[in-house]
């Protein structure tokens, strides 16, 4: 099981990650001839507040150029009591090992909700219980 | 690169809604959709997305989890979601 070392900042648990078209999209759009775009670096706050895993709509629908394949509904403090519909998409996510020794998280499909206001707070991207539940983390407080 | 052009998922959205009743016995299961129509359910998430482009292509396609009742996740940080069929 992938595991990581963070090192907590007055941030929070920020961490360096990838995120990319899915998989089998990369696959269609080489299909269709098209070019699969580079996974974005981002910035990345492992939230264990978050049920599902968050990304800004700049690296979603502007970097990545993709197109929503599902829809949930969501529950934040400012959506106030009524939980809000959410576009989600599917991407790839990666998170490189800290040392050489580390494995790597990967994956290769994994839905994500768009949220704005994630990039003003100084980071692109949550990573939800859903993620931290393929991954055991180990925090460091400094 | 800009997003593609009509991609907003309310026809398939509508079709889940009407075909939840004989969808609800896949409970948990993740259900394709083009469309009216409901192509297949799959036992996972990846399985689902994988044939929707093998089919599709780039097209726009649906991919939910069969929900009797529609799990509510929670974020507890202030964020807006998207939602380009509001917008």
């Amino acid at each position: 099981m992938p595991h990581f070392t963070l090192q907590i900042t007055q941030e929070g648990a920020l961490l360096t990650a990838f995120i990319g078209v899915s998989q089998s999209r990369g696959a269609a759009l080489q299909q269709a001839g098209q070019p699969v775009p580079n996974a974005v670096q981002v910035r990345a706050l492992v939230d264990t507040g978050a049920s599902i895993t968050a990304v800004d709509p700049s690296v979603l629908q502007h970097q990545l150029s993709l197109a929503p394949t599902g829809s949930t509904t969501v529950n934040t403090p400012s959506t106030g009591s009524q939980p809000m519909v959410a576009d989600q998409y599917d991407v790839s996510l990666i998170v490189p090992a800290a040392a050489v020794h580390q494995v790597p998280l990967y994956v290769n499909t994994l839905p994500v909700i768009c949220a704005e206001i994630l990039a003003s707070q100084g980071f692109h991207a949550l990573i939800g219980r859903d993620v931290l539940a393929s991954a055991s983390s180990h925090t460091m407080a400094v | 690169m800009k997003p593609e052009k009509n991609i907003s998922l309310e026809k398939e959205l509508e079709t889940y809604k009407n075909k939840l009743p004989e969808l609800k016995q896949h409970e948990g299961k993740f259900v394709l959709i083009k469309g009216e129509e409901v192509v297949d359910t799959f036992a996972t998430y990846e399985d689902a997305i994988k044939e929707g482009y093998q089919k599709f292509g780039l097209e726009p396609f649906l991919v939910k989890q069969i929900q009797s009742i529609q799990q509510v996740h929670f974020i507890s940080r202030f964020l807006k979601p998207c939602n380009l069929n509001a917008s």
